[in-house]
């Protein structure tokens, strides 16, 4: 019973420590996607006197990945549905050029108002709407969201991480004596701590375990995605078998560091 | 000639700075030799004997055990040395997690023997020390005589150079004290092992011959 409880005592941190770095990580991910999908969506809209070229507006900023010039008949179209009474044939020889401009990257609202900025610069360039506020809002949400998980995921990490010195200081207390012995006939640093190392892989493991399982379900559930109201963008649950290799080698890490240190300062018995 | 295993020049050992327990004592032990410490309570025989064992540091002097300085000795250093030595102590210091046939073993699964050398040298000594089918006991359901000749056991265990006994049969009957004394005499007689013994009381009957250190007011004279 006692040697349950004591698993619990480190499993428990372990566990919160590995939830919160791979809740940052998924989070970290899903805003990747969705920035990649919103960046492939988001376009500038650029009215020019003069035609554009691709190349011409790298050098405005390299940023700007494509360029699509909007048929002239469409806007004409639009005009017509409006029953305007003009020579829509005559209108067509007056019109400027109209373009869609595509980013690499979905833009921060700086970023945004540096490129007009540079855009209206350009010879020719009438016009650059960027249809800023229908995306700023998701975006600062996400990157709030991204923020929190940050500081969510550092105060776990302190917390948690003391608990874990917290309880391997309670089974150095438990092995010391034996430890002490160990010592008095020459065994060397690694052996004598060897059955916290023991200790510590095998809840090292379970705790791992337990996080894939909560996370596999959270994924395969779209929980992640409903919650941050991306239902279309879903991660798929297999990017957590490389991640788990990762969360059992922090948590490996994170208690053979509290045992070097608990070790270390490890005191005599007469 | 038999070499000198422990050396002491204007040895000085002190828990509390400016308060010494041994002061600038000189002798030394030979290689082979059967030695008794003794002086009255707190003169500082156990103190002495820890110091040989690198629990406690000169504060001066010079101290050195088979030819290892034990002044400024790093961990790793006295990691190596103590597989040498061979020590026991009044309350026997046995893991009480681990039985009797690990507790024996100990020395030499540090010493990195092979599995069966470790099982053979433990049978052989098991044997040797009276303790045979008591292989996969607890030092807890043992008697104190039992637990002090598994620890006896446990201090031949990797042929040391040195033993080094405090107070070996302090809490011994008539019967586990001698039990002891003939394993340490064994010791040093078949194996030529260096014996350095705490005691209040040098056993009467004793077969080899010893030298007798005695410590008094933190001196350490040399008696025979």
């Amino acid at each position: 019973m006692k040697s349950v409880k004591n698993h619990i005592s480190l499993i428990i941190p372990l566990f919160a420590i590995l939830f919160s770095v791979e809740f940052y990580l998924i989070i970290d991910r899903i805003i990747q996607n969705y920035e990649k999908s919103l960046a492939n969506d988001y376009s500038i809209i650029v009215v020019s006197k003069r035609p554009l070229s691709l190349d011409e507006l790298k050098l405005v900023d390299e940023d700007i990945v494509s360029i699509k010039e909007i048929d002239a008949s469409l806007v004409i179209n639009r005009l017509k549905q409006n029953n305007i009474n003009v020579d829509y044939n005559e209108l067509k020889n007056f019109l400027p050029r109209f373009y869609k401009i595509f980013l690499s990257t979905f833009p921060s609202a700086n970023k945004l108002n540096q490129i007009k900025a540079k855009l209206m610069k350009t010879e020719g360039i009438l016009r650059v709407e960027t249809f800023m506020k229908t995306h700023e809002k998701m975006y600062n949400f996400l990157i709030f969201i991204k923020n929190l998980s940050k500081i969510f995921l550092a105060i776990i990490f302190i917390t948690s991480a003391m608990l874990v010195f917290k309880q391997i200081e309670v089974w150095n207390l438990e092995h010391q004596e034996r430890m002490y012995i160990m010592s008095l006939f020459g065994a060397p640093l690694w052996m004598r701590n060897a059955i916290l190392v023991k200790l510590s892989i095998i809840d090292t493991i379970i705790s791992t375990l337990l996080v894939y399982a909560v996370y596999y379900y959270l994924l395969k559930s779209g929980y992640f995605s409903k919650f941050l109201g991306l239902e279309d963008i879903a991660l798929n649950p297999d990017v957590l078998r490389t991640d788990m290799i990762w969360m059992f080698l922090l948590g490996f890490f994170i208690s053979i560091f509290s045992i070097m240190i608990v070790s270390s300062r490890q005191p005599k018995i007469s | 000639m038999s070499k000198n295993v422990i050396i002491a020049k204007d040895l000085v050992l002190e828990y509390k700075k400016d308060q010494p327990i041994i002061k600038n004592s000189n002798f030394t032990i030979k290689s082979g030799e059967f030695v008794f410490i003794t002086g009255p309570s707190g003169s500082g025989k156990s103190t002495l004997l820890k110091s040989f064992y690198g629990e406690l540091k000169p504060k001066s002097g010079i101290l050195q055990i088979g030819g290892v300085m034990l002044n400024d000795i790093k961990p790793s250093k006295l990691a190596f040395l103590r597989k040498y030595l061979g020590i026991i102590f009044q309350d026997y210091k046995l893991i009480k997690e681990w039985n009797v046939k690990k507790n024996v073993m100990l020395p030499l699964l540090i010493a990195g023997y092979s599995k069966d050398v470790c099982e053979a040298q433990t049978k052989r000594l098991l044997k040797h020390v009276r303790l045979e089918g008591k292989e996969n006991y607890f030092p807890v359901e043992l008697s104190g005589g039992e637990q002090q000749r598994v620890a006896m056991a446990r201090a031949l265990a990797h042929n040391p150079v040195i033993i080094l006994a405090d107070e070996p049969t302090g809490n011994l009957d008539e019967y586990s004290s001698r039990v002891i004394w003939s394993l340490l005499e064994g010791a040093n007689e078949q194996l030529g092992t260096t014996i350095v013994v705490v005691t209040h009381s040098i056993p009467s009957n004793l077969k080899v011959p010893f030298k007798h250190l005695y410590i008094e007011e933190g001196r350490v004279y040399e008696i025979g």
